[in-house]
């Protein structure tokens, strides 16, 4: 339900973009100098080729069955790039970038939060509050201060792309090496910020935690201390799943602007383009990308969440 | 007097964040003694949850004690280092039955679990059958079912959690348990099996000693052998169970034995008669006897200098009218 809801905003919400993307083409093909009545037949063949010349409804209902063929449709930009070819070359790339942050971040971050919690005083004082600042930084602003710090005024690193100019994409080690060095700055940004805020939210829950009843009582039975944060740490994290799939369902769409700043040839670059070009198709198989991601995630969470807790493995099975 | 637990002069304040102290426990010198249900009663806000959780070595800050001392086998438990407490006290020499034993399991582990990791966090070498099996021997000699072990917290009732914590509390045999309130959140019933679990224990020498924190004297009437009235932080009096029930000396053990229903003829045909007032603020609390303005016996000096200890038989009263 919520996917034939989401797979028919994917398709209108686009096309409230004010603006016809064949005149867009149009535009630029007579600054080229090709004369006016060739430019009206290319017009012509174009609105036909990509089917706007028919009602929306009809449109609708082309995409809505290319959709279950597993056809995206065509690029306008790219023309005649199939959408689906476009998306498959840059989804590797946004899952390269994302992966590793979100789960590095996520990890490092409770590891931190968790700590912060237990040890209390001043170390959680000093960490907590440089999480807390580093965590309201957009990361866009990150991305350009790094960018400009490393990559710019210090030319340590490549200041965009995701492989130097002139290499072809394959597995070698040169240019894995390669990728990895470009890989770098972008990483950098994002987890840095990631980092902050699930240290945030695990400090907070490990605090609820270590204040509650099981605590004290096993602490009073004389179980070591690094038995019981075991249990906290646990139990803590509970909530914190929602927050990694909630990172993983975004992932597709979360990492636009800093695709965009790095150059980097992922989903979010390819999206950012297509709607500044008003790319109907492309638009489409992006959010698409993005809302399957979504609804994939919040199902694994509701799966990992019955095997960690046994309450709501018993709301599940209505043992209750 | 051989006791298995006394304190000293205790004193213990809670400090806020404006410096101020609330004087929960000042001055308390009570001992427990083998074999005995030692109850400590008294209202709302009276310290004995305190007390109970200083005994049981278990505060934690804002709480702090601030004098006197908490002995056992004539060493200083309060100075002793925190892991050698740990190893050789919590849980083996005192274990608790804690106030909110609703929530005293760890939401996500089995129970069975939890007894594993207990005995072997005191017996290393132990192995995980034998913890199980140790565990499912108590719980059969105790009348509780089997399949505990295999649950989870909420999947028992809160009679049975409290049950089950109780008997989680002395797997390790300790000679003195702190029940804090182990029956106010449960109905009758519950209250009833909770209370015969804990006689059982003493019956069978699992445990020597009881310290049973409570607002309920009804249910001291049944278990307690020795009762402590605590009032604004400090004892007004300490005797057996039938001294202080049937032959109060103190106003307010007298004034609260009075709002207490008993089924005792004598009692029968008296009003029930609350006390007037309100118990004073902890921050600063009255001088001379707490009770003073309370009371409806007192005397100049009550209201200048504190009562001191009075010894009547066996027991003992802070009262001026005592002396």
């Amino acid at each position: 339900m919520a996917f034939m809801i989401a797979v028919s905003l994917n398709f209108f919400l686009p096309r409230l973009i004010p603006g016809n993307p064949v005149r867009v083409l149009i535009s630029q093909l007579a600054e080229g100098g090709v004369q006016s009545d060739a430019l009206a037949r290319i017009y012509d063949n174009y609105m036909r080729e990509f089917g706007l010349d028919q009602p929306v409804y009809i449109q609708f209902f082309r995409y809505f069955t290319g959709l279950f063929k597993g056809d995206l449709g065509t690029s306008f930009m790219l023309y005649p790039g199939k959408v689906a070819d476009l998306i498959k070359e840059a989804l590797p790339w946004t899952v390269a970038l994302q992966v590793p942050t979100i789960l590095i971040g996520w990890i490092v971050g409770n590891v931190i939060g968790a700590v912060c919690a237990y040890k209390g005083g001043r170390f959680d004082a000093v960490v907590f509050t440089s999480a807390l600042a580093i965590s309201n930084v957009p990361y866009y602003c990150l991305a350009i201060i790094l960018l400009y710090g490393l990559a710019v005024h210090n030319p340590i690193f490549p200041v965009g792309g995701g492989y130097s100019f002139g290499s072809f994409p394959d597995l070698s080690w040169s240019f894995l090496g390669d990728a990895l060095y470009h890989y770098t700055l972008p990483f950098l940004s994002m987890i840095v910020v990631a980092i902050g805020g699930q240290a945030i939210g695990m400090r907070e829950m490990a605090l609820y935690e270590l204040t509650t009843d099981y605590v004290q009582y096993s602490k009073a039975l004389g179980l070591r201390d690094q038995k019981v944060v075991r249990y906290v740490f646990r139990n803590a994290m509970l909530p914190q799943i929602t927050g990694l799939a909630i990172s993983f369902g975004m992932m597709m769409g979360g990492a636009l602007v800093t695709e965009s700043v790095f150059s980097y040839p992922g989903i979010g670059s390819l999206l950012f383009t297509a709607i500044r070009q008003t790319d109907y198709p492309l638009i489409q198989g992006c959010t698409l990308i993005i809302t399957v991601a979504v609804l994939l995630a919040n199902f694994l969470v509701d799966i990992a969440y019955g095997f960690i807790d046994p309450r709501i493995r018993a709301a599940q099975l209505g043992e209750r | 007097m051989k006791n298995l637990l006394k304190t000293q002069d205790l004193k213990a304040y809670y400090r806020l964040v404006d410096g101020t102290d609330i004087r929960a426990v000042d001055g308390v010198t009570l001992d427990l003694r083998p074999n005995e249900v030692l109850g400590i009663a008294g209202e709302s806000g009276c310290g004995k949850s305190t007390l109970a959780s200083v005994m049981s070595l278990t505060h934690n800050p804002p709480l702090r004690v601030i004098d006197g001392d908490v002995t056992a086998n004539g060493s200083n438990l309060l100075t002793m280092p925190t892991e050698q407490v740990r190893q050789k006290i919590k849980g083996r020499y005192i274990s608790i039955v804690p106030q909110g034993a609703m929530n005293a399991l760890n939401p996500t582990q089995r129970v069975r679990n939890f007894a594993i990791d207990m005995l072997r966090e005191h017996f290393p070498e132990m192995k995980k059958d034998e913890a199980i099996d140790l565990a499912a021997a108590r719980i059969d000699e105790l009348g509780l079912p089997r399949r505990v072990l295999n649950n989870y917290p909420h999947e028992l009732s809160g009679g049975m959690k409290q049950r089950t914590t109780i008997v989680l509390s002395t797997l390790l045999d300790p000679k003195i348990l702190i029940a804090d309130e182990p029956t106010s959140a449960l109905d009758v019933s519950s209250q009833k099996s909770v209370i015969s679990l804990l006689l059982a224990l003493l019956k069978d020498e699992i445990i020597t000693s009881i310290a049973f924190i409570t607002h309920e004297l009804p249910l001291l009437r049944q278990i307690a052998t020795r009762i402590a009235i605590m009032y604004a932080g400090k004892l007004v009096e300490l005797g057996t169970m039938e001294e202080i029930i049937f032959e109060p000396l103190h106003p307010y053990t007298e004034a609260l034995m009075s709002t207490m229903l008993v089924p005792e003829r004598h009692v029968r045909e008296q009003r029930i008669q609350s006390i007037a007032g309100v118990p004073p603020d902890l921050k600063a609390p009255p001088k001379g006897c707490r009770f003073h303005p309370r009371c409806p016996k007192r005397l100049p000096v009550c209201s200048t200098e504190e009562p001191p200890a009075k010894e009547v038989g066996d027991r003992t009263v802070w009262c001026w009218l005592m002396q």
